[in-house]
């Protein structure tokens, strides 16, 4: 693949240089000579080496921000991550978070020789079964859970609490024992060998399942399945995200649910939004809980503002100002409870508010929690976990 | 092919372009069809201030284009029309050309504005881009031409369409908000001559059908009816002269009833002798004796009534038709020419229970009756009221007003199947009455002949019966006893039919009441018509009002050997879907003041005391003007040149041409899609059509360049290029004129407020004409323009002071930034007029993918759409600016002729 295809795949050559990408970019906000402009003008200027040893092809958020308004409709996003792509083959990767312990973890899950213990999570009480039409993706929350102990919660909570809620509708599913990452930080850094390694042992994995449908509690697995997995691995599955399932069971029968009263607001994740159109889902979900009143924070839907860090890499000071940016607009909105539909901005938005920095800078405390764990708080009939 | 040389050329779009083609043909000699769909021709070009690159007044240099074209003796303009078909071919096409109706007579009107002054509807300037006002009657702008007024007419309002008697609802609302109380109560009197009864005691349908009521809640229009007649009342009756009586004829109506005043009171007017034969010693049937005087105050009822006697209706009380002396005969022995029989139904149903014949049996009608004609009543303590009619809930209320202890209703369905109005109900309940639904009585039990309880039986619904509503079936075995020494009838009514001889031939429903011709109410006996309850059995007031007014047309025509007119067919009416609720903010409905519950007891003062003055504005302020001309007619009372006519129709044109030329230019694309600028949510954000009309000297701010937000001047401003403009997600086109006209603005506001400092937010500088680069290069160096070559992203706004917060990218420098400032223009992109599509069509031309009108050659015919004989000219051919639009103009004249005369076919695609 060369500079030439990426341009003409992802109509870069459109591109007018009008700047308006910069002009809405989150990162450009608090880095003014940030500019995705200037890096699709060294793409077309032939200047790729230089952007490689860069750093700033890196620090995109792949947000999907600019590509919504680009008036040239070129496809930013894919334009990076292939760019990226290159990059790696260069050598280059970006600076990984957390000294690159969750991209380490990630490519030694990817040997095939590995195995993994990846069930611990599972504890008493939740049920799944050995053969079942569907199967749930956990995600690799049982290794963030180690990772960002620090952070005062289990990210595990997120696949519980999606597993009790699948249980709670008389669905067992299958569990991949040996699940591994979906790849979606190794394709968006550009290390596509990797990825295909991934792709192709959980493709292969799923097959001999049996499985028809997967349901997914992270929007980046789900995004990754659907979009980029087709051209490197074949899955025949429905793949569905559990705020489509949940929101699917009460247009049907209608969920009796027990009354909550709570202020929320909704941040819509990059991935499930923008990148897959789904809004209203995991909205009709949180409408459907009586006592729950939903407010919308200034940016919301196709304008919400990204959690700030993608692919665990180039997390620095301008990710962390955009994380307050989005967490001084929740509280805004006077809501009791931030709630998100994946489990990396939950971890993003909780990072921000532990790690202040300066004991005088504004006030972000508010409790953040995933709409799985909302939601199997408020099904009739069960404990509260 | 018709040899028959066709030198008519038809333009459609009364435009810069297609005025051009207008003078350039008519001055070849050439007959001109000029249709404009808007009252008057001009365009987007009377819209703008100036014109670049000479920065000459818009309308300065385009009056004289109009009025040459309008004066020209080889044009015929036809505006506020539109084509609606064409047939035939290149030299012979048949158009057919709807003109709308203006209601305005345009040999008449001189264009004096008195008309506009006294409209009371208020609405939105399109000209004005919704920034300024209108009324319902008007010019679009001063310098329209023709110099016309023009009406604007939507349908029917629902209201007035709901009235069974028709009346100007939406009119009446109109002068009420306007304190314009007389005129809005004459408007009533022509079709209701009891409007202080009808205002308290109509049911009001109009209320029901309010689009208002589909938004919040419905306009309190018998409140507002009621308003206006008491402030009357309060002011003291006018002198009311007898009307003349220009007739030999008399007419004998047999009741004093609603049906049987308001006819008199038409006929009477129509100048004939009138004498009503009333059989109770009081006038005004129902509404005198059996409405009760907490809800009609017959103070109020016979000053309305003693009004209608003074125009010189005879009304003669205590005297029974029928009864020797006064029998149908002997009225017409006696030289009257016609009878209206209006009797209403004043004969309660019996119960058919056994016992009913005890002392205490009381029914309704009788007890209602009794009471207000002050005859000594003495009532139960025990009331038992059978029924679920007003006359129930009346008879109900007032046997607790003389004192009864327990009063308790039998309805045989459930609440929401009863007749009666639901704030009546609600006032029995608060009352203290009690309301037994799905009951009926089976039996009158007594001792000694009296009545001592009623024995009932519970019931439930079955199937609907005929009149649609479920049928009570009784429970076996469900019998329960009511406690009473008074039982009340009130289950239905029939007329009287006392009046008629007993060998009388008159076709009678088995119902009991007249049968009657629906449009001309007569009976099947010559001379002799009926109305009012008599024929619809029990009704309301309005409805036997609505057939007074009918059977004295009838009437009328009857005498004078005249065919009765056909009816008035009501254009459709106007549904909430049609209008524009974007300013409408949630009005709660005015609240009736009442008199205190506590104070009701025993007591038959009025229970609603009315509106206040200010109230009664406030309230009729709400009013949608869902019809928007709201049929008031004040407009015909000031228009000296007597040019206004409410019932003028459209009409269609057909017209024979040999060729056709579409001008039919630009509207606006809605910028409110690209929600990163905030246009409709950030006060300061306006597009360059909406700046125009602000510097404009006849615009809404008379030139004034204030911002929306405080009216401040601002005097550093922005504007944004490209906005729905070159942008794949919206219109991928250029639209050519906005580069030129954001320099033209910039330099605008300098010479408004020299020092305004102008940003233009820029793609590239496209400046094509003659001088255009000197134009952009003087407006950086002498009128505070700076050019910024960028595509802002996203709109902020400063809370403090409103303005708005721009962010870009500098692309020389590759820095984001915010750039603050006052006031912000989008220049918008433009589209072909809305409708192109249906006109396309009716003309049988291709569009393009864009909506413009395709032209296939675009090298050596590029005017010629793909049909011969039909041209494109202007922006609906594609994005120019007003020189090139001319030159298009002239250019599609010249084809037009050129094909007229030679009758040559020429090639539509490829060419050269």
């Amino acid at each position: 693949m060369t500079l030439e295809d990426i341009i003409q795949e992802t109509k870069t050559f459109y591109c007018l240089e009008c700047g308006k990408c910069s002009s809405i970019c989150p990162i450009c906000r608090y880095d003014p000579n940030y500019s995705p402009r200037v890096i699709v003008e060294n793409a077309l200027l032939g200047l790729e080496s230089d952007l490689f040893h860069n750093g700033e092809l890196f620090s995109c958020l792949t947000c999907q921000a600019c590509q919504l308004k680009c008036p040239s409709d070129v496809n930013y996003p894919i334009f990076i991550q292939k760019m990226r792509l290159m990059a790696s083959n260069d050598g280059q990767q970006g600076e990984c978070a957390h000294s690159g312990a969750l991209q380490s973890l990630v490519r030694l899950m990817s040997n095939p020789d590995i195995t993994q213990r990846r069930l611990e999570w599972l504890s008493n009480g939740y049920r799944t079964s050995e053969q079942s039409d569907i199967l749930f993706f956990v995600g690799c929350t049982p290794y963030f859970d180690p990772v960002f102990e620090d952070l005062g919660f289990q990210v595990t909570d997120v696949s519980r609490g999606s597993l009790k809620i699948l249980n709670y509708f008389g669905i067992e599913p299958m569990l991949l024992p040996n699940e591994k990452c979906c790849g979606h930080d190794m394709l968006w850094m550009g290390d596509v060998k990797t990825f295909q390694k991934l792709a192709e042992q959980n493709a292969a994995m799923i097959k001999e399942s049996g499985a028809k449908k997967i349901i997914f509690s992270c929007p980046e697995c789900y995004r990754t399945f659907k979009e980029d997995y087709p051209n490197y691995a074949k899955i025949d599955c429905e793949l569905q995200h559990i705020t489509e399932f949940i929101s699917g069971v009460i247009e049907e029968n209608g969920i009796k649910f027990k009354e909550l009263k709570k202020k929320v607001t909704y941040h819509d994740s990059c991935r499930l939004g923008r990148h897959l159109g789904l809004y209203e889902p995991p909205r009709k979900v949180l409408q459907a809980i009586p006592g729950i009143d939903l407010i919308e924070m200034k940016q919301n839907r196709e304008k919400s503002l990204c959690c700030g860090t993608s692919a665990f890499t180039n997390c620095d000071l301008y990710s962390k100002q955009i994380r307050v940016e989005r967490l001084l607009e929740a509280k805004e909105t006077d809501a009791d409870i931030l709630v998100t539909a994946c489990p990396k901005c939950q971890i993003h938005f909780r990072c921000a508010m532990v790690n202040k920095g300066e004991e005088k800078g504004p006030d972000i405390e508010i409790p953040v929690t995933d709409i799985v764990n909302l939601v199997a708080n408020a099904l009739e009939g069960e404990n509260n976990e | 092919m018709n040899d028959e040389k066709n030198d008519s050329i038809l333009v459609i779009g009364g435009g810069i372009a297609g005025i051009q083609a207008s003078i350039d043909l008519a001055n070849m000699g050439f007959q001109v069809y000029l249709v404009e769909r808007s009252p008057s021709i001009g365009g987007r070009m009377a819209q703008l201030d100036k014109t670049f690159p000479t920065n000459d007044c818009a309308m300065c240099i385009l009056a004289p284009k109009m009025n040459e074209c309008y004066r020209h003796q080889n044009i015929t303009v036809l505006s506020y029309s539109e084509v609606t078909d064409v047939e035939g071919e290149l030299g012979n096409f048949e158009i057919k050309v709807l003109k709308k109706s203006r209601y305005i007579d345009e040999t008449k009107c001189t264009g004096c504005g008195e008309c506009a002054q006294v409209c009371p509807v208020e609405l939105k300037s399109e000209f004005d881009q919704g920034m300024g006002t209108r009324k319902a009657i008007y010019k679009p702008f001063a310098q329209a031409i023709p110099n016309l007024y023009t009406i604007d007419k939507k349908g029917t309002p629902p209201c007035k369409a709901a009235c069974p008697a028709g009346v100007d609802v939406q009119g009446y609302v109109a002068l009420i908000s306007q304190g314009k109380f007389k005129e809005a109560l004459n408007l009533i009197k022509k079709k209701v001559p009891l409007p202080a009864t009808v205002g308290r005691v109509c049911t009001h349908p109009c209320e029901t059908e309010c689009n208002r009521g589909k938004t919040d809640e419905s306009i309190a229009i018998a409140a507002l009816k009621r308003f206006v007649a008491d402030n009357e009342l309060s002011l003291g009756s006018e002198e009311i002269t007898p009307a003349p009586k220009t007739k030999d004829e008399k007419i004998a109506i047999v009741g004093s009833g609603p049906a049987g005043l308001t006819a008199a009171h038409d006929l009477v007017l129509m100048g004939y002798g009138v004498t009503i034969f009333e059989a109770l010693p009081v006038a005004g049937g129902m509404m005198a004796v059996g409405i009760p005087e907490y809800r009609l105050p017959k103070n109020v009822l016979n000053i309305e009534i003693e009004a209608i006697q003074k125009l010189g209706v005879e009304i003669k009380l205590n005297s029974p038709v029928g009864q020797p002396g006064f029998t149908l005969d002997d009225l017409q022995q006696q030289g009257y020419k016609a009878i209206f029989i209006a009797v209403g139904a004043h004969t309660s149903r019996k119960l058919d229970v056994p016992g009913e014949e005890m002392k205490g049996v009381y029914h309704g009608v009788s007890f209602l009756r009794d009471v207000n004609l002050g005859n000594e009543v003495k009532v139960g303590q025990k009331v038992a009221v059978v029924g679920g009619g007003n006359v129930a809930i009346d008879a109900a209320r007032t046997a607790r007003r003389l004192g009864s202890k327990e009063v308790t209703i039998v309805y045989r369905r459930s609440r929401q199947e009863m007749p009666a109005s639901e704030e009546e109900i609600e006032e029995a309940e608060h009352e203290g009455i009690k309301i037994h639904y799905l009951a009926t009585p089976v039996r009158i039990i007594g001792k000694d002949g009296k009545v001592t309880g009623m024995e009932c039986i519970r019931m439930e619904l079955g199937e609907p019966d005929a009149s649609g509503r479920r049928r009570p079936i009784p429970i076996e075995g469900s019998e329960f006893i009511v406690d009473a020494d008074m039982v009340v009838p009130a289950i239905g009514q029939a007329p009287d039919l006392a009046c008629l001889p007993k060998d009388n031939k008159f076709q009678i429903s088995s119902g009991g009441t007249f049968e009657v011709n629906d449009r001309s109410l007569a009976t099947n006996i010559p001379g002799v018509f009926a109305g009012g309850d008599a024929v619809l059995g029990p009704a309301t007031v309005i409805e036997a009002i609505a057939t007074g007014h009918r059977a004295a047309t009838a009437i009328n025509c009857y005498l004078q050997g005249e065919i009765l007119p056909p009816e008035e067919e009501l254009p459709p009416s106007v549904r909430i879907e049609d209008i524009d609720l974007t300013d409408v903010l949630e009005t709660k409905r005015k609240v009736m003041p009442t008199t205190p519950r506590k104070q009701r007891a025993g007591s038959f003062e009025e229970v609603n005391l009315g509106f206040s003055e200010k109230m009664a504005v406030e309230e009729a302020k709400r009013c949608l003007n869902c019809g928007i001309c709201s049929g008031c007619r004040e407009c015909e009372k000031v228009c000296e040149a007597k040019a206004i006519n409410h019932e003028m129709k459209e009409e269609y044109l057909g017209l024979k041409v040999g060729a056709i030329i579409i001008g039919t230019g630009l509207d606006f694309y809605d910028v409110s899609k690209l929600d990163e600028y905030g246009y409709g949510s950030i006060p300061n954000v306006i597009t360059a059509i909406e700046y125009e009309r602000l510097t404009s000297a006849s615009g809404p701010t008379v030139g004034e360049l204030k911002r929306p937000s405080d009216g401040k001047t601002p005097t550093n401003i922005a504007f944004i290029q490209c906005v729905g403009s070159r942008d794949f997600k919206h219109k991928p086109y250029c639209s050519s004129v906005c580069c030129m006209y954001a320099t033209k603005e910039a330099i605008l506001a300098y010479e408004h407020h020299p020092g305004t400092e102008s940003t233009i937010f820029f793609m590239d500088m496209r400046a094509l004409g003659k001088r255009f680069q000197e134009y952009v290069a003087r407006a950086e160096r002498e009128y505070g323009a700076t050019y910024i070559r960028s595509r802002p992203g996203r709109i902020d706004v400063n809370p403090v002071n409103g303005n708005p917060i721009i962010w870009y990218e500098d692309t020389t420098t590759g820095e984001t930034k915010k750039f603050e400032t006052e006031l912000v223009i989008l220049c918008q992109a433009m589209i072909p007029s809305r409708g192109i599509e249906e006109l396309a069509s009716i003309l049988g031309i291709d569009l393009d993918i864009y909506g413009f009108v395709e032209t296939p050659d675009k090298l050596f015919y590029p005017l010629d759409t793909t049909r011969p004989g039909i041209f494109a000219c202007g922006y609906a051919h594609s994005p120019r600016d007003i020189p090139d639009s001319v030159v298009q103009g002239s250019g599609a004249a010249a084809r037009a002729a050129e094909v007229v005369t030679t009758k040559i076919l020429e090639p539509v695609a490829g060419g050269g």
